[in-house]
């Protein structure tokens, strides 16, 4: 039923599936027998019991009209009506000077119903107490003895034990003395199998409620949640609706409480088939609920004996066989997916299942009777089980949402911080963009005006020269005309958008150089082999000219001032250690200068270039003799910010 | 500069056309001296006037004239004497004016502050089929085929036509490496370079359709 039908819904991995199956076998399958051994070892403690002392010792039992005299506990056997008890009686002693004390017969357990009668007077009707007619609840009476009834010396005590079919009628013990000492047993018993079912069934009817609830709002989806909540349901209202056994006051409706054990027990089964298995099997399915139906209709339609028979055939066979199912389907769980509810459910039904079995056994007569029934108590541990496993369910799903929300939370902080960077990139590109047209803009003016104005005099220069006499001073304004071009296209070509490259200025500036050398005659032996020089994505055009002038300054020394007929520009990138910076040297073949400054202008345009090159964080340096001259300069691994280096 | 089709100056007749009368004086002076058969004009009207009684080897023209624009000289000149090799003459060497005179079938610029011995130079380059391409144009050029969000400003310039390999070259020429390191880094023969840049040039003219049917027209293909 479990295995043929239902199809699991994710097939784990062979290896996970063996690994799993031999967890299940070392760790799964010894717990429940520890668990067992356990039961065991609880149920089988004897319940504290008042000292001997006031134990009644022995009771005249007359029953199907014969007398005998017996020592309790006594059984008798089953009668097929109410209404002829048999009637157990036995004497104890008081004397008077007991009077200040409250005295009090107290029964600990019986079965199933007793009228309880001191002197002839009776003060305990048990079959008023719905509770403690039902058998699987070890209902204690106790009652307190009013002083005017008792006599000093012998007193007469009468117990009229009802009991129905099939089950046989049990007396336990029956212990009469002072009320101060035999009621804390009393309510030592009250707790164990009153209180503590009354709190399990309320909770069990707070289930109800909550799974309700779930279902209703999940409808279609968690129909494992409306089979436990209707299992629930019946269990508390089972529970909560009892009547009194004699008489009857409507005799169906206690039938059919009595045969909503079996069908509670098929919705808890439903359940675990639903959570567990996660598929009903359409055609087998519906056979769990069919014993409990035959109990309701034999509940609604036969007589109360018939229902009580029916019980110990069907219902408790039922109970068992409910029991083992889960049982397999909750094992089967937990061998294919480990989870807490699996485990948790197992304990429980292996709780109930050793209670049953116990109950069972000891009806039967295979280990000493004391009418102690377990099955109703323990299940209160599987619905324990449950609660748990579904608040671990909840738990979960409630971190998965959590989680769920912190990845949606990263998420927004990584596109928040993305949406950031292309804020940054965006204005990065605007203010480019800025630049780029304002470089258009001065580019257009200084085309259109000063450039041709200074090419103009150039020419006219040239033309002076060429022509009359005073051809020096001609040939003096040319060269600054000439300069000044040379420093405009610098300045125009310095603030472009290179991106960091500053090759792409010194490929420029190879150009202009190489044709102001020209004019000299110089050759210009450029030394740069692919890639050059690294990037440098701070480079700022301020950077770009103070360079640019550096190297200006370092050819123009060289053809002034030395006389060189060659100059070498060397460009590479020098590693060291894990970094790279770029390394540029200008060399001549000239004469060379003394450093310490014989040429004042010389030593005032190295002082401006060392004042530039402190500019961008870079490091300039000199060496000159009798074979030339050669500036080092050695970029910086990043350039400043802006012109912070210039103090 | 060693080339098969060394021509001597005298068999080079250039167009100089100039507006402003100390810089033609001494362009026109240079070029003479260097051996050249120059021809002058001052504006629009007067190099047309000269094209039409004579088709020049070289065209070199200054863009701002005085009654028109020297762009539409070099589209005119460019459609109907495909053979004249021309140049813009750039105060500055610009590429707002070097650039928008590529796009219309200049091939470079000179300088007009270039000294003489260059300027003869670059014409004689020029004839033998080197075109030059300046490492400030080669940068514009090469930038331009970066994806930009903005379209920067600027003459327009469409680089789609550019294969991958002649943008590498102009990488290099924009950083200031030689051909001969460009050729080795770019495992190709020295001489194929000019070749490329050449073709550069021709892929960056802007032909459109309007372009065509107007050199149609011109060439009395179609008849409106």
């Amino acid at each position: 039923m479990t295995d043929g039908t239902a199809k699991p819904v994710a097939s784990p991995a062979p290896a996970q599936r063996g690994r799993n199956v031999a967890v299940f076998l070392i760790q799964y399958v010894p717990l429940q027998i520890v668990i067992a051994a356990l039961c065991i070892f609880v149920v089988s403690r004897p319940l504290p019991s008042p000292p001997d002392r006031y134990g009644v010792p022995s009771f005249s039992l007359s029953d199907d009209g014969a007398t005998r005299t017996v020592t309790l506990p006594e059984f008798v056997s089953s009668q097929p009506s109410m209404n002829e008890p048999a009637v157990f009686t036995g004497t104890f002693t008081w004397s008077a000077r007991e009077a200040a004390q409250t005295w009090s017969v107290y029964l600990p357990r019986f079965t199933n119903g007793v009228v309880v009668s001191i002197n002839g007077i009776e003060i305990i009707d048990s079959r008023r107490d719905p509770s403690a007619n039902r058998s699987d609840r070890a209902t204690p009476e106790i009652a307190a003895i009013p002083t005017s009834l008792l006599r000093d010396g012998n007193n007469e005590l009468v117990i009229r034990l009802f009991h129905w079919s099939p089950i046989s009628g049990f007396l336990d013990r029956v212990f009469v003395g002072p009320d101060a000492e035999l009621r804390p047993y009393f309510e030592k018993r009250t707790f164990v199998f009153i209180t503590l079912p009354l709190v399990f069934s309320a909770w069990q009817g707070i289930l109800a409620v909550i799974l309700t609830v779930m279902w209703a709002m999940r409808r279609g989806d968690d129909a494992a949640y409306g089979a436990l909540a209707a299992a629930m349901a019946l269990g508390a209202i089972q529970a909560v609706l009892m009547t009194a056994i004699d008489p009857p006051a409507q005799p169906g409706l206690n039938a059919m409480l009595i045969a909503s054990t079996p069908l509670e027990s098929g919705f808890v089964v439903a359940f675990g088939i639903l959570f567990f298995i996660r598929k009903w099997p359409r055609r087998l399915g519906p056979l769990i609920f069919l014993p409990g139906l035959i109990m309701l209709a034999i509940g609604l339609l036969g007589d109360p004996f018939l229902v009580r028979r029916a019980f110990l055939v069907l219902a408790i066979p039922t109970l068992i066989i409910h029991l083992l199912l889960l049982a397999g389907i909750v094992a089967w769980s937990e061998m294919r997916r480990r989870d807490v509810p699996s485990l948790l459910l197992g304990c429980g039904v292996t709780i109930v299942l050793t209670a049953l079995l116990h109950d069972v056994i000891e009806v039967a007569g295979f280990i000493p009777d004391d009418r102690i029934f377990f099955t109703r108590l323990s299940y209160s541990a599987m619905l324990v089980a449950i609660g748990a496993g579904l608040t671990w369910r909840f738990a979960q799903a409630l971190n998965r949402v959590d989680g769920f929300a912190a990845h949606l939370a990263i998420q927004l902080r990584e596109a928040e911080a993305k949406l950031k960077a292309s804020f940054a990139r965006e204005q990065e590109r605007e203010r480019a963009a800025a630049l780029a047209r304002e470089r258009t803009r001065l580019m257009r003016d200084l085309h259109d005006g000063l450039g041709g104005q200074l090419v103009s005099i150039v020419a006219l220069s040239e033309r002076n020269t060429a022509g009359r006499g005073n051809g020096e001073a001609s040939k003096g304004i040319g060269e600054a005309a000439r300069a000044a071009l040379k420093d405009l296209r610098l300045v125009i070509d310095s603030m472009d958008d290179i991106g960091g490259d500053l090759m792409l200025a010194l490929g420029s500036w190879r150009d202009r150089a190489a044709a102001q050398l020209r004019a000299h005659e110089i050759a210009l032996d450029w030394r740069a082999a692919p890639p050059g020089l690294p990037v440098y994505p701070e480079l700022r055009p301020s950077h770009v000219i103070q360079i640019v002038r550096i190297l200006d300054e370092a050819v123009t020394n060289a053809v002034k001032h030395a006389g060189a007929r060659h100059i070498g520009v060397t460009i590479e990138t020098i590693k060291s250690g894990g970094s790279e910076h770029g390394c540029i040297s200008v060399t001549d073949d000239g004469k060379g200068f003394a450093i310490d400054g014989e040429r004042r202008a010389a030593s005032r345009g190295l002082a401006n270039m060392k004042n530039r090159a402190a500019r961008c964080g870079a490091e300039l340096e000199l060496s000159s003799g009798e074979g030339g001259t050669t500036v080092r300069l050695q970029l910086p691994l990043r350039f400043p910010e802006g012109d912070a280096a210039a103090v | 500069m060693n080339s098969p089709e060394q021509v001597s100056a005298q068999e080079i007749t250039i167009l100089l056309v100039e507006d402003d009368p100390p810089t033609l004086w001494r362009l026109q002076d240079a070029l003479v001296k260097a051996g050249f058969d120059v021809a002058a004009a001052a504006t629009l009207g007067e190099a047309r006037a000269s094209l039409a009684a004579r088709i020049p080897r070289v065209l070199l023209t200054d863009l701002q004239l005085p009654d028109g624009h020297g762009l539409e000289l070099i589209r005119e000149t460019r459609a109907r004497h495909p053979n004249t090799e021309i140049m813009v003459i750039s105060s500055l060497g610009d590429e707002e004016t070097v650039v928008s005179a590529i796009t219309v079938g200049a091939t470079g610029y000179i300088l007009k502050d270039a000294f003489p011995s260059d300027l003869a130079a670059t014409v004689r380059d020029l004839v033998a089929g080197h075109s030059p391409i300046s490492a400030s144009i080669a940068r514009f050029i090469v930038r331009r085929t970066q994806a930009q969000a903005v379209p920067p400003p600027g003459p327009e310039l469409n680089t789609a036509k550019l294969t991958p390999r002649e943008i590498d070259i102009l990488w290099g020429i924009a950083k200031g490496f030689s051909y001969a390191e460009i050729a080795t880094h770019l495992g190709m023969s020295n001489q194929t370079v000019p070749g490329h840049i050449k073709s550069i040039y021709r892929k960056l003219e802007v032909h459109t359709r309007g372009e065509a049917v107007f050199e149609a027209v011109q060439q009395g293909l179609i008849k409106l």
